[in-house]
């Protein structure tokens, strides 16, 4: 259902597209590169984060994402490592289910949580894919709350408009909460409801012990996100290492 | 207070590495604020206030004359003005507006009426009341903080990122939490009125005997701008705050649709003037983190109203709006992991509290 590509634009220094849930992400990373005497922080790398929508000019409803994602960035990235330099993010929107939400002319009032996971991790891998020094990585995953009170991983379109909640968290790779865009109705109940089921997306290693209802749901979600993260890195690092393995390398 | 400026021994050799405290808080910000949280009396903020202590809201409203409402608040140093202005939107300048007729509204409501016993389908109807709202986009918020409020927003300018996502997470909150009802935004059309001014509409509605005719001819657009006067920190609270006093106080003019003229008229009659439903009541209450080391995941804080000053160091934020019946309304947190799963039930409670206070303020000033 996800399928990620590394290192797809070459020109960048690192690049990823993700792809899933309805949503289509390419992200480059360019960095550490000068920086703007105004933008220097003297104590570590700046983060600039471009969001760009599918269609057309980046309005209020974009800065609004950069800065969610350029805050997270942030505390990921191994900033003191770089001081006085910058670190490029820019992110493409290609594909968005918000065409099908039907909210009319008005960009800035479709929701903008369901993006979210998806740049996050879009993100991540393009910074991966630059070998910029990191802190930590991370996995995100949207949830919406359905109104008979289910839960709803990788909600569809259809899903999101009839949902009483819907919520995006990302978790780091050491298992911390990092990221909550949650909006609707809820109880504090259902959050954490909602925020263990999102850390077992995130980091499967535990059996979760809930309700009878997630368990089908559970198995449709498949491989955890962070191993999904972790094979599309080792796959890559291990078509790059191929040449070694050449039998003409093995006999001289 | 734990640095006091010490008195100089003598007056020819004056200690060199005393400085007074407001000079230590702009030469070590980070130490200032950690020695204060851990000073030998419990945790105290260099403001007075304890970690989750909020700053007390002030607020009054209806003081712009020339707005349909209008509301100023303050916490602490924060001090926001806002403005409702409603205009009218017709609705064949609408592309694709599919008008409903009286009938079928009528029904919807009934339909309502009959299914409103349980409270999925009523957050239902809201969201669909909400969802018509941002599709015509009859809410717009905008919100200025380049009036000279902090010597970091310079004026003049365009829009600071700042200004920006303040702005879209007003208008975010506005269509989520079902605040306003759709009822009270559409201007239906009428009979012309009868000369005299002395009959009410509910008699000349029930003189006509062709309601089937009646349909939504315009809307009305709620223009909210908000102005910083002055800036300390947690400005999204103090925004939001505005926001809803300025629509609870809001009074648009009686509006109808007149079938001679084919315009829209509005009443100049005080009293027949009508005050917007505000819903649920939804009251933030931001977060942050502080860490007095991040590198070594060393002693955290977490710090309720930041002031400005704690702002510049907290780098974690948690934004929660709770709203009626300890419904959480939105959960916003970026930045850190200082605060995990765990803690936000805590954090709910808390603006629990803070929507009691601002309640009890609103509900003061109205009186």
């Amino acid at each position: 259902m996800t399928s990620i590509t590394l290192s797809t634009i070459h020109r960048a220094d690192g690049s990823a597209t993700f792809t899933g849930n309805g949503y289509a992400v390419i992200a480059t990373v360019n960095g550490p590169i000068d920086v703007q005497r105004r933008d220097e922080l003297p104590e570590e790398a700046a983060i600039d984060v471009t969001v760009r929508p599918a269609g057309g000019v980046g309005g209020v409803r974009e800065r609004h994402l950069e800065s969610i994602v350029q805050k997270t960035l942030r505390h990921v990235v191994l900033v003191s490592a770089h001081p006085r330099t910058l670190i490029q993010v820019t992110l493409q929107i290609v594909a968005s289910q918000e065409d099908h939400l039907n909210y009319g002319s008005l960009p800035q009032t479709s929701p903008y949580i369901p993006i979210l996971p998806a740049l996050l991790q879009a993100s991540i891998l393009a910074l991966l894919s630059a070998s910029i020094p990191l802190l930590m990585t991370l996995t995100s995953t949207l949830i919406a709350v359905k109104e008979s009170g289910g839960l709803a991983p990788c909600p569809s379109a259809q899903d999101l408009r009839a949902a009483t909640s819907i919520h995006a968290l990302a978790f780091s790779s050491y298992g911390d909460l990092l990221v909550v865009e949650s909006e609707g109705h809820f109880t504090s109940e259902k959050w954490e409801e909602v925020c263990t089921r999102a850390w077992s997306i995130c980091h499967g290693e535990e059996e979760e012990e809930s309700g009878s209802d997630d368990v089908s749901m559970g198995s449709q979600g498949g491989a955890r996100l962070e191993n999904v993260l972790r094979d599309a890195v080792r796959q890559k690092v291990v078509n790059e290492d191929k040449w070694k393995q050449s039998p003409l390398i093995t006999a001289t | 207070m734990a640095i006091k400026p010490t008195p100089p021994q003598s007056s020819t050799s004056p200690h060199p590495l005393t400085f007074p405290a407001h000079t230590f808080a702009k030469l070590a910000p980070k130490t200032y604020l950690n020695t204060h949280l851990n000073s030998a009396h419990g945790p105290v903020r260099p403001s007075g206030r304890s970690p989750t202590q909020t700053r007390t809201p002030t607020c009054h409203t209806g003081s712009l004359t020339h707005a349909h409402g209008s509301a100023v608040v303050r916490c602490g140093d924060t001090a926001v003005v806002c403005g409702v202005r409603g205009e009218i939107l017709g609705a064949e300048d609408v592309p694709d507006y599919k008008a409903k007729t009286a009938e079928e509204i009528e029904e919807d409501d009934e339909h309502e009426m009959k299914y409103a016993d349980t409270w999925e389908r009523k957050l239902r109807k809201q969201k669909e009341s909400s969802e018509e709202m941002a599709r015509l986009g009859l809410l717009v918020p905008n919100l200025e903080l380049a009036t000279g409020c902090s010597p970091t927003h310079l004026p003049g300018g365009p829009p600071s990122t700042l200004a920006q996502t303040l702005s879209q997470r007003i208008l975010t909150l506005l269509h989520t939490s079902n605040l306003l009802d759709m009822k009270d935004l559409r201007i239906w059309s009428r009979w012309p009125r009868s000369g005299s001014s002395s009959g009410s509409h509910v008699e000349e509605i029930s003189q006509q005997d062709e309601p089937a005719q009646d349909s939504v001819k315009a809307f009305w657009v709620l223009y909210i701008d908000i102005l910083f006067i002055s800036l300390d920190g947690n400005p999204f609270d103090a925004a939001w705050l505005a926001v809803l006093d300025a629509l609870k106080n809001t009074r648009l003019p009686s509006a109808w649709w007149d079938r001679d003229r084919e315009m829209v008229l509005c009443s100049d009659v005080p009293r027949e003037a009508q005050q917007l439903t505000v819903y649920g009541m939804p009251v933030p209450l931001s977060f942050g983190v502080f860490e007095s080391d991040e590198e070594a995941r060393g002693k955290r804080w977490v710090l309720a109203d930041m002031d400005g000053f704690e702002e510049g160091l907290c780098r974690e934020t948690v934004t929660v709006v709770v709203g009626e019946g300890e419904k959480v309304v939105r959960i916003e947190k970026e930045g850190g992991v200082g605060v995990g799963g765990k803690d936000v039930r805590g954090l709910v409670e808390l603006a629990g509290q803070r929507r009691t206070e601002w309640l009890e303020v609103s509900g003061k000033e109205a009186s």
